[in-house]
């Protein structure tokens, strides 16, 4: 048996949750009215609405210290990134990177096109060219030959003057050797000389 | 009310990439509310913005884990119980009434008159008591979002919240009356 059905309605946790907003629609419509028709309940109302409003009368304190984080950048994404993110995530803001890019870059292409450059080459004919281009061709294989040329003589020449050291260096080997020769032949000449003269007195 | 919780919604939303600023923005929104609950609960300012900052460290290092941004305001109450709850155990403090709470300086702008007999009459609440007041009265959540927070049953919130009633009614009966007169 509820508060209501003892008589005691004005106890009832109903009437204490109509105080804090917590029934449904239907039942604080059902509510209202009860109150309206029951002194008891309507004297308990005001008294929790009273005492609600004592404890609301005192006000929240200001907080002494404000609370903040500072970024951490192991957490946070780069300012890259997050340009990037918001920039890819966004439909309108690609279409319009897009369009700031290709104006720059139409718009580089015609300050930077490179200017006109007139050369010989451009403007001579065909007939006048052949001339002038084997006359270079010559002129260049004769510079070459002569450059060959040179080389070969002073090569020949180096080899020429190793080649009289080397004779001169022979010629003086030989000499020596025919005088050691000659120095022998004489030394066997008298030898055999003395050899007769003694044989011949003794007979 | 709605258009704000669209907006903390966006800031959660940015706070889970690691946009520090959102955050810093949901935290001055929601800062004064968190301080004055852990006021309440404790009765010391400083151990109360202690308590507050550790909230908000928490809740940035777990906000990927809230999966429903409109459940933001339950959820940074729900770590700011739990942190009040660590700090009481850890300090072995008496959290079934607090004398000194009664002697607590008046809140300025009202009556020294009403603002000691609101302090007594806190005092004389359990910590339970005390705390579904301040969730119901001060800081109006729902029974359900309390019993979030509080992580027990609709009906034990009602309870306490109900008993604590009839305790504070019968407390501040003079100076209600007086205020009205």
């Amino acid at each position: 048996m509820n508060a209501f059905e003892q008589g005691e309605c004005e106890q009832s946790e109903a009437l204490r949750d109509y105080a804090f907003d917590e029934l449904s629609a239907a039942e604080r419509v059902a509510m209202e009215r009860h109150v309206a028709a029951c002194a008891k309940c309507g004297a308990e109302l005001q008294a929790i609405r009273m005492t609600t409003a004592t404890l609301r009368s005192i006000p929240d304190r200001e907080i002494p210290q404000r609370i903040a984080f500072v970024s951490d950048k192991l957490f946070e994404p780069s300012p890259m990134a997050r340009f990037f993110h918001g920039l890819f995530t966004s439909p309108s803001r690609l279409g319009f990177a897009a369009a700031c890019l290709l104006a720059a870059a139409i718009v580089f292409s015609a300050v930077q096109r490179p200017a006109e450059v007139r050369t010989v080459v451009a403007t001579a004919n065909a007939q006048d060219v052949a001339p002038l281009i084997e006359a270079a061709v010559q002129k260049a294989v004769a510079q070459i030959r002569a450059g060959d040329a040179r080389v070969a003589k002073t090569a020949l020449a180096a080899a020429e003057v190793q080649h009289r050291r080397e004779h001169s260096a022979l010629m003086v080997t030989m000499q020596e050797n025919l005088d050691v020769m000659q120095k022998r032949m004489g030394a066997y000449t008298s030898l055999a000389s003395l050899e007769t003269t003694v044989g011949g007195g003794g007979q | 009310m709605i258009l704000r919780a669209v907006e903390d919604a966006d800031l959660i939303t940015n706070a889970r990439k690691g946009d520090v600023e959102a955050f810093n923005h949901l935290v001055s929104r929601w800062e004064k509310r968190v301080f004055n609950y852990l006021l309440r609960l404790t009765g010391r300012s400083e151990d109360s913005l202690d308590l507050s900052q550790d909230v908000f460290l928490k809740a940035y290092q777990n906000i990927r884990k809230l999966d429903d941004p409109t459940r933001f305001g339950p959820w940074i109450f729900r770590i700011a119980h739990n942190e009040a709850c660590s700090m009481f155990r850890k300090h072995h403090l008496d959290t079934s009434g607090d004398a000194e709470r009664a002697e607590r300086e008046p809140a300025p702008g009202v009556s020294p008159e009403v603002s000691i007999a609101v302090n007594a009459a806190m005092a004389r609440l359990t910590a339970e008591q005390r705390e579904a007041v301040v969730l119901k009265v001060h800081e109006g959540f729902k029974f359900d979002e309390m019993a979030e927070i509080l992580g027990c049953p609709v009906s034990t919130v009602k309870s306490r919240l109900y008993t604590a009633l009839d305790l504070m009614k019968a407390e501040l009966a003079p100076v209600s009356n007086r205020g009205m007169r």
